[in-house]
């Protein structure tokens, strides 16, 4: 399959050679992530790629707060790194049965996942990426979920992601200490 | 303001953000508090067994079951409880009715609730409806405001500082401009009233040119003026805010960006027949990603003093 690499300056190459125009057709394309890929690379990628903040209502705000972030030092604590897998899960009960396919980016610290909704992007600018695996859920059983190797293309990397940082709007403070 | 409170509980993790808020408000408002949960769909006929509405398991109907649950829900709201004088109440049936069911018998003037009866993903509520159904179905037949605390609430009502109203002009949203008014002049909060122009319903015409854009933000700027400005009576704490985009994006930016403490929605943002109204997408989306509570206000009811 046609792969890409994920640089951590934010440049997409193909064979060794950097894609420099139209990265739509890249989009379905797998992806690989190179040495030292951060979320920050993702938010980079977008800066070096524009049209790629089309895909998401989201991005442009995501990249609005991503500029005001610190430059280093972005990290959650507790947290290893944040790693990006693919589930799929059939429900029974309840409403009718059901199959859905999704993607999540959580939190890896030791052997635990974590949710990553409460931090906000500052915290997590500078945490190393991960493609993780799929994750099979069967009607929600996820104690004891199976997990396959598998494969993202670009437009679920990047889709997966924003989705997840769509919903990262926890105030930093209460209103008791404002 | 609220003197009858009911908080609809699945008495799982879920709802412990909706749990705190529901007794904070007890405290602070000094209200009576009803906890509701309910256990099941009955079976049919006169079967003595119901359906657990999260497992699917028949479980037998008899004073000891409730009991047992009643026991329950002691023991996870037991430090809640402490301080509080709060009803515990158990029923069976479909969730959304039951709480309709005992809100209007007992007149109360909020209903607490989490926005899903279970853990979801993140990634999952792409695919899934996104709110959960028993959340909004209350919220679309209620006649009292619905708030949905999704996160954790970090700021006691009584001190609010900014409630954001989003508004789309119809019949519904100026219940909900009236109750977030009547809300904010209680605590001294400053009250913000937000218009999205949405520039997506253009279906597959062509994007509203710039002019067009100010004209319909000049326009919606003059029906604030006009229809809510003098229902504030002198309230001066308040803003007025046009912004275009798509309505849920930029309510949620509005938000984030006036450190929002709650949100005011009506539950269908058009004027449609409510038998027929979903939960509005805005009103879904902006449930699942505020950082703030948010409230659904359809009916004029509890505000009648206001209009």
């Amino acid at each position: 399959m046609n792969t890409i690499t994920l640089k951590s300056d934010g440049a997409i190459a193909q064979a060794d050679a950097m894609v420099s125009a139209d990265p739509l057709m890249f989009l379905g394309h797998k992806v690989e992530l190179g040495q030292d890929y951060t979320l920050r690379s993702f938010f980079k990628m977008v800066d070096h790629y524009p049209v790629f903040a089309k895909l998401s209502a989201f991005l442009p705000e995501c990249l609005q707060q991503y500029r005001t972030c610190p430059d280093s030092e972005c990290l959650a604590p507790g947290v290893g790194h944040l790693e990006l897998y693919k589930t799929v899960e059939m429900t029974g009960f309840p409403g009718e049965p059901r199959l859905d396919i999704y993607h999540t980016l959580c939190g890896v610290g030791g052997e635990d996942t974590c949710e990553i909704k409460a931090f906000p992007l500052e915290n997590l600018l500078d945490m190393p990426v991960r493609i993780g695996k799929l994750k099979h859920v069967v009607f929600g059983d996820k104690v004891d979920a199976l997990e396959f190797d598998t494969i993202f293309n670009l437009f679920e990397f990047i889709e997966g992601i924003v989705w997840q940082l769509s919903f990262h709007r926890s105030p930093k403070e209460c209103a008791l200490r404002r | 303001m609220f003197k009858k409170l009911l908080f609809a509980t699945t008495a799982s993790p879920v709802c412990d953000n909706a749990a705190k808020v529901a007794f904070d408000l007890e405290m602070k408002w000094e209200a009576k508090l009803l906890i509701l949960h309910v256990m099941g769909v009955p079976g049919r006929s006169f079967s003595l067994q119901f359906t657990d509405v999260r497992t699917g398991q028949h479980e037998d109907i008899n004073p000891d079951y409730v009991e047992w649950v009643k026991e329950e829900m002691n023991n996870t709201y037991g430090k809640l409880l402490e301080d509080s004088n709060a009803s515990i109440v158990t029923a069976i049936g479909d969730p959304y009715r039951e709480i309709l069911r005992l809100a209007r018998k007992e007149d109360v003037d909020m209903i607490i609730m989490g926005a899903h009866a279970r853990e979801e993903d993140v990634g999952a509520t792409k695919h899934r409806s996104v709110a959960g159904s028993t959340m909004r179905k209350v919220a679309k037949a209620a006649r009292c405001a619905v708030v949905v605390v999704n996160r954790p609430c970090t700021t006691c009502w009584r001190l609010f500082s900014n409630i954001v109203v989003g508004t789309d002009f119809s019949k519904a949203s100026f219940s909900a401009f009236l109750w977030a008014f009547k809300l904010a002049r209680e605590v001294g909060a400053k009250l913000h009233i937000f218009n999205a122009i949405d520039i997506t319903a253009e279906g597959l015409t062509l994007p509203a040119g710039q002019t067009t854009i100010e004209q319909r933000i000049k326009e919606a700027r003059r029906r604030i003026e006009q229809t809510y400005i003098p229902k504030l009576q002198g309230y001066d704490k308040y803003s007025m805010e046009v912004w275009e985009g798509i309505p849920y994006v930029e309510i949620l930016k509005f938000a984030r960006d006036r450190q929002a403490d709650l949100i005011v929605m009506a539950h269908h943002t058009r004027e449609i027949d409510p038998e027929e109204a979903e939960l509005g997408s805005t009103v879904e989306q902006v449930v699942l990603r505020a950082a703030c509570p948010v409230a659904s206000v359809t009916h004029p009811d509890k505000v009648a003093d206001l209009v």
